[in-house]
């Protein structure tokens, strides 16, 4: 136990006194984070709200307008059913129905008959606080020109919250840069290994009596310890600075984290087993991460993909594990199911272990 | 109960009682490369064992499966009693290892490494009692990327002794090094010689050979040629000694063959030594011979045969770095 320690943690000085590893593992996916939250949190105050005309009156179609001329809004017109899906998945941001019987309320109390308000219901998400906050304030200044100061209101607005499965950018892009980064620090791990390797450092280890399970088990103790460790500053970072909130288990976040991490930690064992020099192991990390960043819907929705890029979207791990932490972390919508991300994953561990036990040699 | 019984037996008894290494008919193959060609040597405890022979020898091979790191094909390899093929792991703790190229942690510090190299270890010896051994105070925090060849080499060993080995094993120690680096490892050697460890070591340097070890073997082309002790080795098979001079083609072989005294001419390089048995008469003769050609010989010495008279007489060629 006490060499295992010892190795861990010499393993992990090696590593943070590595700085390009410390870059792309830990730095990478933060400049990533900030450089779009910046991008995406610039005050776009755009609004689609979905608009429901029940009633069909004067009145209703004078409220449409005056909703319409504030600036940023956009309206759609969709019966109730329809609307509501659409903000389910993410289409508007809101939706506004107007009751029959609407415009006879508001005929009513202008006639100076107060009677009941006519109520104008507005959906919305609560965990989406800061559009939400824009809804408030447009229907706020539309419903306040209609509501004469001083008098009893003629309308109110009715809250009805829906919870939408549409992210904003950034949230969207905080549990998917986790994935990356977990990636970064599973299949980075073949380079240390080569170096090892070709430093014959690995067969100085096999003339001690140290064993080879505890070689690999120091190997993933560092990852998981650095993989847990991004997790908490992406979190941190997404939550403090970009008002990302986390709304799911945190404890479901850190297994998948440490799935996520072993199964690439795998994959680094199998380039290790093929790169025999580090330069050739720098070479095939770069040529696997890449097109698993883009591909894996980190950057881009795997739905607004070609059909054959869908098919290569489908079979790698980065998929699984970027889609299983935005639906656990942000409540993202599900590419697939969080039982067959998971298995998913594990079926990548598997095949790589078994490939690396095969292949991977020590000297 | 029956191998284990057997080796109490030897190590009780027989004449092996004192072999910390005993090595017979041992073979590795790398495809059609014979890389160690069926070896046969013993190395009594408390002694220093020189493998003597040039790049591609077998001399690493052979000392790679006694550590336990490759298992040969053919033949036995008993290591402290214990055979290598099968019982590796029990070995590991008890042999201290410092391989042909020191393999450390480029990114760790001096102290950093030993301490690494001390957890492996049930008893390890104290960290600053090493560096102190081992000279390496002033380097101690300093990564061992920014080490001298020298001192990386030092901390090699220092690796190597961390667990109070009986027996230790030094792979080329002193390839690389200058002149000074080389007197001080040699020290080293000698120091771990007093302390009563048994040392395999392999080498290319002649003297080297000469000045560290009791007995040495020659190998060339996985096989061992000649064994024994440094003058044994000479003795057996130079009576004589040589006479060099630098080459001139106005003397060719046969002018120099027919001199008094010569048993044989042989050449080294740009050199000519005349093996005789009357270093005057053959010397006297020479300078006649050269005279009547015009000529002045080069360079001219005598020296009694060494390690690398030996050398070139076994293979027909000089031992080169």
């Amino acid at each position: 136990m006490h060499a295992l320690m010892a190795l861990t943690r010499a393993n992990i000085k090696s590593y943070m006194r590595d700085r390009a590893a410390v870059f792309w593992t830990l730095a990478f996916p933060l400049v990533f984070i900030v450089m779009f939250g910046l991008i995406f949190s610039g005050g776009s105050s755009n609004l689609t709200l979905a608009w429901v005309d029940q009633d069909g009156s004067t009145e209703s179609v004078q409220l449409r307008e005056a909703f319409a001329a504030q600036p940023g809004v956009t309206l759609e017109d969709m019966t109730k059913d329809d609307a509501i899906s659409a903000m389910e998945v993410g289409k508007v941001d809101s939706v506004i129905v107007v009751p029959e019987g609407y415009g006879a309320a508001v005929a009513a109390n202008s006639e100076g008959t107060p009677g009941t308000p006519a109520q104008v219901q507005v959906y919305t998400d609560p965990s989406r606080p800061s559009v939400t906050a824009e809804v408030f304030q447009v229907a706020g200044s539309v419903f306040g020109v209609v509501n004469l100061a001083g008098r009893p209101p003629i309308v109110i607005p009715v809250v009805e919250t829906v919870q939408t499965q549409n992210l904003n950018a950034i949230s969207y892009f905080v549990p998917s840069m986790l994935g990356l980064s977990v990636m970064q620090v599973g299949i980075f791990a073949a380079i240390p290994l080569v170096a090892d390797r070709e430093k014959l450092i690995l067969k100085r280890l096999a003339a001690t009596p140290l064993r080879r399970w505890q070689l690999v088990g120091s190997n993933v103790l560092m990852r998981l310890l650095i993989a847990m460790t991004q997790a908490v500053i992406i979190i941190v970072v997404g939550t403090v600075a970009f008002g990302v909130e986390i709304v799911g288990s945190l404890l479901l976040t850190a297994g998948f984290v440490a799935l996520g991490a072993v199964a690439f930690l795998s994959l680094g064992y199998v380039i290790a087993s093929f790169a025999r020099t580090e330069d050739a192991a720098n070479g095939m990390t770069s040529m696997i991460q890449f097109p698993m960043m883009f591909l894996s819907g980190a950057f881009f929705q795997i739905d607004q993909m070609p059909p054959f890029l869908q098919a290569i979207a489908r079979l790698i791990p980065l998929t699984y594990l970027a889609d299983a932490l935005r639906q656990v972390m942000v409540g993202g919508a599900a590419f697939a199911p969080l039982w067959v991300c998971a298995a998913v994953l594990l079926a990548w561990l598997a095949v790589c272990f078994g490939i690396a036990s095969q292949k991977f040699r020590w000297q | 109960m029956g191998p284990v019984t057997m080796s109490v037996m030897q190590a009780t008894t027989g004449v092996a009682a004192d072999a910390v290494i005993q090595v017979a008919g041992l073979t590795k193959r790398y495809g059609d490369l014979v890389a160690v060609d069926g070896i046969d040597f013993e190395v009594a405890r408390g002694e220093v064992f020189g493998l003597l022979g040039p790049n591609g020898a077998g001399k690493t091979t052979t000392v790679e499966i006694l550590e336990g790191l490759r298992v040969q094909d053919g033949g036995t390899a008993r290591v402290l009693g214990l055979d290598v093929a099968t019982d590796a792991e029990a070995l590991k703790p008890r042999i201290g290892v410092s391989l042909q190229t020191a393999a450390l942690y480029p990114k760790l510090t001096v102290t950093e490494v030993i301490d690494l190299f001390r957890s492996f270890y049930a008893d390890p010896r104290p960290t600053n009692e090493l560096i102190d051994a081992l000279e390496l105070g002033e380097r101690r925090d300093a990564r061992t990327a920014d080490l001298s060849g020298g001192q990386r080499q030092r901390l090699a060993v220092a690796l190597a002794l961390v667990n109070h080995p009986e027996l230790v094993f030094l792979d080329e120690p002193t390839t690389g090094l200058d002149p000074a680096a080389r007197r001080s490892l040699w020290d080293l050697v000698l120091s771990l010689k007093r302390d009563g460890r048994t040392v395999l070591l392999t080498t290319h340097y002649m003297e080297e050979a000469e000045v560290l070890c009791d007995r040495l073997a020659i190998m060339d082309h996985g096989r061992i040629l000649e064994m024994g002790t440094v003058d044994e080795l000479v003795s057996k098979r130079f009576q004589e000694r040589a006479v060099r001079f630098d080459h001139d083609d106005a003397l060719d072989d046969a002018v120099l063959a027919g001199l008094p005294a010569v048993s044989s001419v042989k050449h080294d390089d740009d050199a000519v030594l005349l093996y005789t048995q009357d270093v005057a008469a053959t010397i006297g003769a020479l300078l006649t011979a050269a005279e009547s050609r015009g000529i002045e010989p080069q360079n001219l010495g005598v020296r009694r045969a060494t390690l690398e008279d030996v050398f070139l007489d076994l293979t027909g060629r000089a031992l080169r770095d």
